[in-house]
């Protein structure tokens, strides 16, 4: 009964293939994530952004699945980052090494400048 | 505490909450209901509403039926249904709520000269939630069952 | 205080919200509210999924204990199954390189977010994790 509240989509600004996530990122939140990343590595995307929107609850599980999808990102030669994480979960995903594998920007404007000095 | 119904797929969950008699709490049942309410797919307003009688009804408990007595529970109970949410409060106090004071509307002006000034609490219940009932609980002391309807 | 609810996920998103009230309640400065929040979730999630063992129609039972500088929070499942952590904790590495289990991490977030978390001895077979959070970082 408690279960879905996430909503993901995709769009493209400035080079970068953008996720924008909405809600809370848990077990559940799989598919949604896998397809989406899948959908903008087909359209041929070099640099992709995860971007949260102040989520107020990003669990184990859900970083879990963003594990697997830095596996997928060192295996495809992309870059990714990482938008719109409250401090509190800034602190979490560093605690867990992902910020060695994932640029961690305050907001999206700063993302897209992010990636394209590291294109430069 | 799941209830099955035929085709044994479970149809409430429950979940329940003991507090402290003491003013402020009301807030954790306030942000626990809200929590609930939220993700069952009620809207802002009905949210609000909810937080609203659900601080009423705890502060009456820690209040009138505890009367503050911090060894005394306020027992909330949060059963969520697929188009409703079930909303109990109650006391462990031995003051019986008099059933007469439940019901009629408060004017400002009896305010005035009245020792309580309050029945407004009572009063806001009923005009916010969609069914409110006033009982005994199952220990002894005062209970109110509200329910809100979650219009899809 | 004493929280019961439905041991399936989800529901830890309202003992979350209930029990970072609570520490609000106390006085608990905000950053470590969040700090409760993440752990608390991730803890009930062990005992929904493994204390429990995904089994429907059971219940998770969280009880708080507010004291002028920190709280204790205990989460009691059935204890359908007994579970441990498994002692290792692997690296981010290891996950990337296929060598561990991407899930997993849960314990060892809870043990860097709050000041001392374990499992407390148990006669009743069901698995009780204990919780200590100090209201200022210490």
């Amino acid at each position: 009964m408690l279960e879905d509240e996430l909503s993901v989509s995709t769009r493209e600004r400035g080079g970068v293939a953008i996720i924008d996530l909405v809600g809370d990122v848990t077990t559940f939140a799989e598919e949604k994530i896998n397809s989406a990343y899948t959908q903008v590595t087909g359209q041929g995307a070099k640099h992709v952004l995860l971007n949260f929107r102040q989520n107020d609850y990003i669990n184990s599980a859900g970083i879990a699945i963003l594990i697997g999808i830095v596996t997928e990102v060192n295996r495809n030669n992309q870059k990714l980052g990482v938008s719109g994480l409250s401090q509190h979960f800034q602190k979490i995903f560093r605690m867990v090494g992902l910020a060695q594998y994932a640029d961690i920007y305050q907001d999206e404007d700063e993302a897209i400048k992010g990636f394209a000095a590291a294109a430069t | 505490m799941a209830s099955p119904n035929s085709d044994n797929e479970p149809v409430e969950r429950i979940i329940e909450l003991r507090l402290p008699s003491r003013l402020g709490y009301e807030k954790v049942a306030m942000d626990t209901a809200s929590s609930l309410a939220r993700r069952m797919g009620f809207g802002g307003d009905r949210v609000e509403a909810l937080r609203t009688a659900i601080a009423e009804a705890v502060t009456n408990a820690i209040e009138h039926g505890n009367e503050h007595d911090s060894d005394m529970r306020v027992l909330v109970m949060l059963t969520a249904r697929p188009d409703e949410l079930v909303v109990s409060v109650a006391d462990q106090g031995r003051k019986q709520l008099d059933q007469q004071q439940t019901t009629p509307t408060p004017r400002i002006e009896d305010a005035f000269t009245k020792q309580d000034k309050g029945g407004w609490g009572i009063w806001l219940i009923r005009e916010l939630m969609d069914e409110v009932e006033f009982t005994t609980a199952p220990s002894g002391g005062n209970q109110v069952r509200m329910v809100i309807h979650l219009e899809r | 205080m004493e929280l019961s609810f439905p041991s399936e996920l989800g529901y830890e998103k309202v003992a979350r919200e209930a029990v970072a009230a609570f520490a609000r309640r106390l006085g608990c400065d905000r950053e470590r509210v969040e700090d409760l929040k993440t752990a608390l979730g991730e803890a009930c999630i062990n005992a929904i999924e493994h204390g429990n063992g995904r089994a429907p129609g059971l219940r998770v039972d969280v009880s708080c204990i507010g004291a002028d500088d920190h709280l204790e929070i205990e989460v009691h499942d059935q204890g359908l199954k007994r579970y441990e952590s498994s002692g290792t904790i692997a690296s981010i590495d290891l996950k990337l390189s296929g060598l561990a289990p991407l899930r997993g991490m849960g314990l060892m977030m809870i043990a860097q977010l709050v000041d001392e978390a374990g499992f407390t001895e148990s006669v009743d077979g069901r698995n009780h994790f204990r919780l200590v959070l100090y209201f200022r970082k210490i």
